[in-house]
């Protein structure tokens, strides 16, 4: 028999950096403004790119570190350090030096380039030939060197999981603590995903002509790409028992995960949308609810043609019928890769916690699907249930269900 | 819950299939990238038809030499076991430095000849998760499938997650693969990380496939213990993390031989008079892929009577340590 926690995973805490904010109220804030933080990039060198804009993030100050450890990180841990202490301090897991209070926390993180920029420079550095104290910063470019800078400014250790499962990579950490809370072989999780900007993959989407060399317009017939973005997104799951032990507030629950592997193509999902759709049966059925229970939907809505179409299929054959309503927040945020899943997994929270829909922006002619189901600005509802849903290249779909505390 | 080996897959320097593990490596000196240094590197021959054949399937005729070793690999494994449930099979593919080959050839093409002539066919290939889909979709596997990476110690985290998909009742089997292949700027980056300094190790490139079971037979080597996390940002640190991470495990189990460059030195420290004797520290080092292979070897010790019970330390050389305990199938205690 399986070995099985039936009660649903919580959220006590979370915290995010975006293009949008530096922190949840800020980037929150202009979502329901309806703003979009496309702009020229100047973070990487895109010259030469068919698209030079994108949704670039402002990086927070870290106080706590002199200029000199500053310079020795990452741009995706310039990212992840602020997002995680906005999680773990909202948890109440930090004490008055800023360390956390246990000394072995779980994580289960999502990234697809890692620290990226720091490979870049190895490899330019040794085609400018030069010496081997240019390239010693090759180390901080892998995952677990990320991993390694949490531990240490947070003080703590413990089994890290870092998926890289491309862009539904977020989706599938936080369903993955959810699933070690509910397998009883952890009792809290930290959570998340970042991804920063970086050259090689920015140029990467400019070679498929998958960037939108305008506004990014997900679910709109005329859509014609993505807007690349960074950030970082992390949160605390907890079991409830372990939770309520130590007092912390819960925000909102991890109700249901469905994942799927789509093997139609590497880079395009299955037009008819199957694969993405019985990932977010699975969701339901883990969470024992069914589509009329789910009020609001974040979808994945990169705005390129093919991944639109298919969820707006597997969104139609799931939701048809009910009054659930759709919008994609990569429009305002852009696509933030390994971080999407975690990012929109926290504006389902928002959602539920202010029963304010981020409204879909950029809409100007809507696919006909889903037409009715998108979110215009100023709607609010009365939200029990919110679904967030990832797709990433390598066929790879994740549908995390997100209810009220 | 009681889980137990199934089968397994290699694709090394030595050869296709497990028995290759006992095989002689060859090992030839490699220029590195920039061309400023030279090591010995032990390297899969490429030639060999069980590898080649798989440049036939649709999905794979343009994917990095990877995603060829570890779908030969996860091939191995799943063919000694053809009635299992495909449908009821996960799979976890675990990296290192995952594609790397494209990864620097795109990098390359997109510096020297032009953001805009940067390939979209090539791409796709660099991404972590890309390999992991090719084998799915060439292998037919249909429950759910993980990227994971980091250092060695990544493996030890694999295992965990496969236990966590059976304990929650999602799998029946999990397939794990761990797979690294070769490029010369890794020589520079050893080099630049320090890991080839003084007795040094020799990159290896290659795959290792398990197939873990929640079902296991009587003949079933057991996953009987699991230590993951133990984490370090010095040698001092490195120290301390080897003895926690040994501690979770029985005091009494051997321990098997697995360290390589400067990890061997803590290994030893930690180790002490609970080393496995008779075994030698293996000279190459290709991160996930050695985690499975050693995995491999320690299964085969147990299968062949050498041993019951014994602990196989998975020495991340950047960030932490694991360890698994593999048990005899009738073994108590």
């Amino acid at each position: 028999m399986p070995s099985v926690n039936s009660s649903k995973p919580v959220i006590t805490g979370y915290g995010c950096v975006t293009p949008l904010g530096v922190d949840v109220e800020s980037t929150w804030t202009r979502i329901i403004e309806g703003r979009t933080a496309r702009s020229p990039i100047s973070a990487i060198e895109v010259q030469g790119c068919r698209v030079t804009e994108g949704a670039q993030a402002i990086l927070p100050e870290i106080p706590s570190l002199s200029k000199k450890q500053l310079s020795r990180l990452s741009r995706s841990s310039r990212l992840a350090l602020p997002a995680v202490e906005g999680a773990l301090q909202m948890a109440g897991l930090l004490d008055s030096r800023g360390t956390s209070i246990y000394p072995r926390i779980e994580m289960s993180i999502s990234t697809t380039a890692c620290g990226m920029e720091m490979g870049e420079q190895f490899l330019n550095s040794i085609w400018q030939g030069h010496g081997q104290g240019q390239t010693a910063k090759v180390a901080h470019y892998q995952a677990q060197q990320q991993v390694s800078e949490i531990h240490r400014h947070f003080r703590f250790h413990g089994p890290a999981m870092i998926v890289a499962n491309a862009c539904a990579g977020g989706g599938n950490a936080i369903g993955h603590a959810a699933d070690l809370i509910r397998a009883d072989m952890a009792d809290i999780v930290l959570a998340g995903g970042y991804d920063a900007l970086c050259e090689l993959v920015y140029a990467g989407f400019d070679s498929l002509q998958t960037l939108a060399p305008d506004a990014c317009r997900p679910f709109d017939r005329g859509r014609r790409g993505l807007m690349l973005g960074e950030g970082a997104a992390f949160m605390v799951l907890e079991s409830e028992a372990h939770a309520q032990k130590r007092g912390a507030t819960i925000h909102a629950r991890v109700a249901g995960y469905g994942q799927t592997t789509d093997t139609f193509h590497l880079t395009q999902p299955s037009q008819d949308g199957k694969p993405l759709e019985k990932a977010m049966r699975q969701a339901l059925q883990e969470a024992s609810l069914s589509p009329s229970d789910i009020g609001y939907v974040n979808a994945h809505g990169t705005g390129t043609p093919f991944n639109d179409g298919a969820e707006a299929k597997a969104f139609a054959n799931v939701f048809e019928g009910h009054s659930t309503r759709l919008s994609s927040t990569k429009s305002a945020i852009g696509h933030t890769l390994g971080a999407a899943g975690a990012i929109e997994a926290l504006i389902c929270i928002k959602a539920l916690q202010t029963g304010i829909l981020p409204p879909q922006i950029n809409l100007q002619d809507p696919e006909p699907l889903v037409s009715e189901a998108l979110v215009k600005m100023n709607e609010r509802a009365d939200l029990n249930a919110a679904m967030s849903v990832n797709l990433g290249f390598g066929g790879s779909n994740a549908a995390l269900l997100l209810t009220q505390p | 819950m009681r889980i137990g080996i199934l089968s397994c897959g290699a694709v090394t320097p030595g050869g296709i299939g497990v028995e290759s593990l006992d095989s002689p490596w060859p090992q030839k000196l490699v220029e590195s990238g920039s061309r400023n240094h030279s090591y010995n590197a032990s390297l899969v021959d490429q030639s060999l038809p069980e590898i080649t054949r798989w440049g036939k399937e649709p999905r794979l005729r343009r994917a990095s030499p990877i995603a060829y070793y570890m779908t030969e690999a996860a091939s191995q494994a799943l063919s000694a076991v053809p009635d299992i449930d495909l449908s009821r099979t996960g799979v976890i593919a675990s990296f290192f430095l995952g594609c790397l080959v494209y990864s620097v050839r795109f990098y390359k093409q997109m510096t020297t000849e032009g953001r805009r002539f940067a390939s979209p066919i090539l791409f796709p290939e660099t991404v972590f998760n890309s390999p992991v889909s090719h084998l799915v979709s060439t292998l037919g596997t249909s429950g759910p499938v993980y990227s994971q990476v980091g250092d060695k110690s990544c493996w030890a985290n694999s295992l965990r997650t496969a236990e966590c998909w059976m304990r929650r009742g999602n799998v029946d089997n999990v397939l794990l693969i761990g797979a690294e292949e070769f490029d010369p700027y890794q020589l520079d980056a050893f080099h630049s990380a320090g890991w080839m300094r003084g007795k040094g190790l020799v990159p290896g490139e290659g795959a290792g496939a398990i197939l873990l079971t929640s079902k296991p037979s009587d003949q079933s080597v057991i996953l009987a213990g699991l230590s993951d996390g133990y984490c370090y940002s010095s040698k001092s640190e490195a120290l301390t993390a080897g003895v926690e991470c040994l501690t979770a495990h029985p005091r009494k189990s051997k321990v098997m031989p697995t360290a390589t460059g400067w990890v061997q030195q803590i290994e030893s420290k930690v180790v002490g008079d609970r080393m496995l004797s008779g075994i030698s520290h293996p000279f190459y080092e290709a991160s996930t892929a050695s985690a499975v292979w050693d995995t491999i070897k320690a299964a085969r010790l147990i299968n062949q009577g050498l041993t019951q019970d014994l602990i196989v330390p998975y020495w991340g050389l950047s960030q932490q340590f694991g360890a698994a305990r593999l048990t005899a199938p009738s073994f108590t205690s």
